[in-house]
């Protein structure tokens, strides 16, 4: 094994206890929390005996010491077994395999916004630095940086849904759109089975909710690259390839842009953690159906086996887009070390 | 936010999320910058003038106080006075309620006075403890490391890699809603990045002449931490500091935003919007509004982050 | 240097100041000089975020009349479980009846330590009326015991009685025969349209709970799955029951219901429903660990029913451990399900694709998306007391989640669904003028109020309690917040339910009364 590898392997080995560590701490945070799940679930109907709620939370170990809870809940997730949902009656893993699809498409739509529209911006703030076009990119960059995300959703649903009605206001797709199943996001299933019209329903609905959370990645992706590119503008080889009379597009592209990158990349690794772990509150907005949404409803609801299960989602996430960017970073410079 | 990344200057890139460190520079950690060397308040204030972003900003910041301290003689109207028969005024000039009236027919105007009360209170609090908690603790911890150290950064690492917001709407609702219950939910985590920080530069100043040449010199720890590594890294504490605090208060207004914030009778931006978001089909006023006092408070913030950072990182003036 | 320096401390100190006047000022930091002063009553208003509106308007009156009020916001569970446990003050709640009797209301509410009793509100005279009231199947006593705990109820002012809010839904112009019903229950199959085939229902709720009618205990899961299993009674819109898979029942003693049962009804897979279905309906609510080891939630609801039997193939025999005279009213909320299929693929399955007799059969969906269902092109009509008989007009019905109300509105006037759930009234004028939209209100089942914490002081005062009923002009709230589409109530009890006493006038609004019980009780008022 190369050295690069030793050190990956001992990152995952380091990761274990730290899932370890969020899986008992989002356990004993979830029960710290005043209300019970088993009156949440009974509403308000009248008739609800003592012992048919005593019976219910014997079903769901609640009645049990929390040291024998743990115990069972770590051993059942050994297994594999993410228990089941209080709420929703399912088993969790079912709740949470059938949301991650949308918070995976609305994560990676709001990155590929973030850089489509970030990486040009810098590009050229860089190029033409305190030009208009830098002033503009670099206002609107703070601008992006501090809006609160649903404060833009709401901005973004009053003018663009409700009054000029371009965008529908919450959902994923219209019913009898949807394209056939492959890989259960919506915009690529219709892309590979050619369905235009799915695609244009989907990417419709994808619109607001991805401009909104990716607005501020955006911002930051595009104040990278401007300061990266405007350092590597200044290098002595792109001033030689200047000096030689190389077309300037091909200098700014091929030459400078290639090096300019590097900061860009490890910066958009730490801010996809954000994408999926900050888009609760955008998912709430749009009643996007991911597991932002769901796991905001499930704290609501006492729902302590789904919480748990989606803090563990969550943090997984987390721990290996860090190990990635890392290894990235090592790769893209070898001078680092992990 | 990352977990390993463990030097200060890429805590600084991904914390501050913009300017490049050329990954390649060296450490020039050789200065020594003691308590009486420190850039005075007042250096720092003729600095800033030739950053007319940093100026605006802290124009802005400024009014924003004074019409926070001032709001009781400044503002219109009494925030909480409910006025049934002018509810959904819309906003105009011309009449007696410049932005308008929300649900039930309280001036928006006077409640963004006051609600810049809270946000200005919360952003100041939270900072000031979560940098007094992460600093203290970085400090012990990159100084003499070892098991502390390593004890801390696990700990640390589970905190970021446990859900911010699903932590914070749990310990509201263990501590149930108020001011300071708020305030102690948002310095849990706020505190890590100063940890980090800390930590990460001491470990860095450690090995430095001057430290080496005050412990021969005999003094002890906690004199070598506070009156000669504090003074060296308390700039780029500061800069954290205030591009955090935009942060923060974007944070506490999404918590209000959620229904988690502070008690109603102190008017909060969020708590503000979150009422609009019912209306925006008949009142758009009574939920953009707020949203933008929230905004131009926090881009003065970030504005004036950025100038500090320009006129206290030394590394960066080196580069320049 | 030296007045450099100086400028740097000034600043600080300067900056310290305003933190300190902006602590003082949110109130934070309190000093307690109105505490010295002794008398002034002082007190915490508590709700959820949806009634924060009407809770700052209680604390306006209330400050009106010299009585410090301040209100907080919680989420929910977390203040719920501090109510029952008499920490807190006053709160704004709210609670359904959805049997058209105060069985389901007052009792969970008022009974002496019952689960939905927030106020702490202990009467050991209405305690013998209520518990009068589930023993006995005449139908008079009961309505005598209910008159009699209303005066109760009424004199010692638990609560600031609140009011009951109508339910007002919209449709598009082309929905035809549609009528918002009283319990919130949405059925389909009588709704037609003029044009195109499909009838897509903009829902209030963000999720339902689940497709088994064995194991949710919500409206708004009743509200879909209604329309693909049909039960043994079902109610009109104004809360009659009548028989729907039942062709009649009898009730040979006051504690045995005996259903004659249609033979002409199929389930979605073709089956012919009978006693057999019937019988496993009720038995897996009953038993234990009965759905994949689970047990239904819904087996409270079925009150006091000991047995079902199967007397024949279309007759069924239901045995009370007691009298229980709304056995019917409960009866509608359980949904029939096929026997034969469930045993075959087992309850999971089941629950993943459900069969049921109602008029549409289920397609696909998720449950915090949207569910569609197709016609069920054999249905047998449903109820013959519920025109129109026959299959339903639509057919395709989907129910889309959308808790957002702006949403809805937005998606009704785009056409992108044709009817929604619970339109508030300031969004209702916005409503009015579009011709192509019809909006209609219908008597709500939901009981609005302030609960008062009658165990400790200042409540434990009946004076201040009656007090705080004169303090606050509801009609004012109601015309002005929900667009006077409330009705008064005097007491806990719902006009539309069973034994409501329309002679009790509620309290009026009078700060003078509400100051002189203050004076009386010691306190200081303005």
């Amino acid at each position: 094994m190369t050295r690069t590898q030793v050190q990956v392997t001992e990152r995952i080995i380091a990761a274990i206890p730290i899932m370890l560590g969020v899986v008992i701490f989002a356990f004993l945070f979830m029960r710290m929390i005043p209300g019970d799940p088993v009156d949440i679930m009974m509403g308000e109907a009248g008739g609800v005996t003592l012992e048919e709620m005593d019976f219910l939370r014997a079903q769901f170990d609640l009645d049990k010491p929390l040291l024998v809870q743990l115990t069972r809940y770590l051993g059942k997730l050994a297994r594999g077994d993410m228990g089941y949902s209080i709420q929703r009656a399912r088993p969790v893993k079912e709740v949470i395999l059938e949301a991650v699809p949308a918070t995976i498409e609305l994560a990676l739509f709001s990155l590929l916004l973030a850089l489509v529209v970030g990486i040009p911006l810098g590009i050229a703030s860089a190029r033409y630095q305190n030009s208009v076009i830098d002033r503009f990119g670099m206002t609107a960059s703070f601008l992006g940086i501090s809006m609160p995300a649903f404060w833009l959703g709401i901005i973004g649903i009053i003018v663009f849904s409700l009054r000029l009605g371009w965008f529908p206001t919450s959902g994923r797709i219209a019913y009898g759109m949807e394209p056939a199943t492959v890989t259960g996001l919506l915009t690529l299933d219709a892309l590979i089975t050619g369905d235009t019209q799915a695609l244009r329903e989907s990417l419709r609905h994808l619109a607001l909710p991805a401009i909104t959370l990716g607005a501020g990645v955006a911002a930051v992706v595009a104040r990278v690259t401007r300061s990266s590119m405007l350092e590597a503008l200044k290098t002595d080889y792109v001033l030689f390839a200047k000096a030689k009379g190389v077309p300037e597009l091909i200098i700014v592209v091929r030459h400078a842009l290639r090096n300019a990158l590097i900061p860009t990349v490890t910066v958009v690794g730490l801010q996809m953690g954000t994408l999926l772990g900050g888009n609760m509150i955008v998912e709430t907005i749009f009643g996007w159906p991911g597991l932002g949404r769901i796991v905001v409803d499930a704290i609501f609801s006492r729902d302590y086996p789904l919480v748990q299960a989606a803090v563990m989602v969550y943090a997984l996430t987390f721990v290996v887009i860090n190990l990635v960017t890392d290894i990235l970073y090592t790769y893209l410079n070898p001078k680092m070390t992990l | 936010m990352s977990v390993n990344i463990e030097r200060a200057d890429d805590i600084k890139r991904h914390v501050w999320g913009s300017e490049a460190y050329p990954l390649e520079r060296p450490f020039p950690r050789t200065y020594r910058r003691p308590w009486s060397k420190l850039q005075s308040a007042w250096d720092i204030l003729l600095k800033l003038r030739n950053h007319p972003g940093a100026i605006v900003g802290g124009l802005v910041i400024l009014t924003y106080v004074v019409c926070a301290v001032f709001a009781p003689y400044i503002a219109p109207y009494s925030p909480d006075q409910v006025a049934l028969t002018e509810r959904f005024v819309a906003p105009s000039l011309a009449n007696a309620h410049p932005l308008g009236t929300d649900q039930l027919g309280r001036d928006i105007l006077s409640r963004v006075m006051y609600g810049a009360r809270v946000s200005i209170l919360v952003g100041v609090l939270t900072i000031a403890i979560s940098m007094a908690v992460g600093v203290g603790l970085g400090l012990i911890a990159g100084y003499y490391q070892g098991v502390f150290d390593k004890v801390m950064s696990r700990f640390t690492d589970l905190l970021l890699a446990f859900p911010y917001l699903i932590f914070v709407i749990g310990m509201m609702s263990v501590l149930g809603p108020g001011f300071w219950n708020l305030i102690l939910a948002l310095c849990f985590k706020g505190w890590v990045e100063f940890y980090r920080l800390a930590r990460a530069e001491v470990m860095s100043q450690k090995t430095c002449e001057y430290v080496e040449a005050a412990r021969a010199l005999g003094r002890s720890d906690g004199a070598i931490m506070i009156s000669e590594i504090l003074p060296n890294i308390v700039h780029s504490i500061l800069v954290l500091g205030t591009l955090r605090m935009g942060n923060m208060i974007v944070m506490e207004s999404s918590l209000s935003f959620l229904g988690l914030g502070v008690p109603p009778r102190i008017p909060a931006w969020g708590s503000m919007v979150s009422d609009g978001r019912r209306y925006m089909l008949n009142a758009w006023w009574v939920a953009t509004l707020p949203g933008l006092a929230l905004v131009i408070l926090v881009l003065a913030i970030n504005l004036v982050g950025e100038g500090l950072r320009d006129v206290l990182d030394p590394r960066l003036q080196e580069g320049q | 240097m030296r007045s450099q320096r100086g400028y740097g401390i000034l600043s600080c100190l300067a900056a310290l100041a305003v933190i300190a006047v902006l602590l003082v000022s949110v109130g934070v930091v309190t000093h307690h000089s109105a505490q010295a002063a002794g008398k002034t009553l002082s007190i915490i208003i508590d709700t959820e975020a949806d009634r924060a509106d009407e809770a700052e308007i209680i604390a306006t009156y209330l400050r009106s009349i010299g009585v410090e009020a301040e209100v907080r916001i919680w989420e929910w569970s977390a203040l719920k479980e501090r109510l029952l446990a008499g920490e807190r003050q006053l709160c704004l709640s709210d609670w359904g009846s959805a049997y058209f009797d105060p069985f389901d209301l007052v009792i969970p509410k008022l009974g002496t330590s019952d689960r939905g009793n927030y106020s702490g509100y202990s009467n050991t005279e209405l305690d013998k009326l209520l518990s009068q009231v589930q023993m006995t199947a005449d139908q008079s006593e009961r309505k005598e015991a209910y008159f009699k705990a209303q005066k109760i109820i009424f004199e010692d002012a638990p609560w600031i009685f609140g009011y009951a809010l109508k339910e007002t839904e919209a449709a598009r112009g082309e929905i035809t025969n549609w009528q918002p019903a009283m319990d919130s229950r949405m059925n389909l199959h009588d709704v037609g349209l003029t044009r195109g085939d499909t009838i897509i229902v903009g829902m209030k709720a963000d999720k339902i709970i689940t497709l088994d009618p064995a194991m949710y205990r919500d409206r708004d899961t009743e509200t879909v799955l209604r329309n693909m299993f049909d039960g043994l009674v079902t109610r009109t819109w104004d809360g009659k029951v009548v028989p729907e898979i039942a062709e009649s029942w009898t009730i040979p003693s006051d504690d045995v219901y005996i259903f004659k049962i249609r033979k002409d009804v199929k389930f979605h897979n073709g089956k012919t429903l009978d006693a057999d279905d019937v019988l496993f309906t009720f038995e897996r609510i009953l038993e234990d660990g009965a759905i994949a080891g689970q047990s239904s939630p819904r087996k409270g609801l079925l009150g006091p029913l000991e047995a079902v039997e199967k007397i024949d193939q279309y007759t069924v025999k239901f045995t009370l451990a007691n009298p229980f005279p709304i056995f019917p009213q409960a009866l509608v909320h359980f949904q029939i399900v096929p026997k034969d299929y469930i045993e075959k693929v087992g309850d999971t399955e089941f629950a993943a694709k459900p069969v049921g007799a109602g008029p549409f059969k289920f397609k696909e969906g998720r449950l915090d998306d949207q569910v569609v269902m197709e016609r069920f092109d054999e249905y047998y009509g449903g109820s013959r007391e519920i025109p129109p008989a026959g299959v339903a007009p639509a057919k395709r019905a989907i129910f889309r989640m959308m808790p957002e109300a702006t949403v809805r509105v937005a998606a009704l006037k785009a056409g992108e669904v044709h009817i929604i759930q619970q339109l508030p009234p300031d969004l209702a004028k916005t409503l009015a003028a579009d011709k192509n939209i019809q909006v209609k209100s219908v008597d709500g089942t939901r009981v609005y109020c302030v609960e008062l914490n009658c165990q400790k002081p200042p409540f434990d005062d009946v004076r201040v309690r009656r007090a705080m009923n004169y303090a606050v002009d509801w009609d004012a709230i109601l015309t002005s917040i929900y667009g006077g589409n409330g009705v008064r109530l005097a007491c806990a009890f719902l006009p539309s339910g069973f034994g409501f006493d329309p002679g009790l006038a509620p309290y009026p609004y009078d700060p003078g009364k509400a100051k002189a019980l203050l004076r009386e009780a010691g306190y200081s008022v303005k």
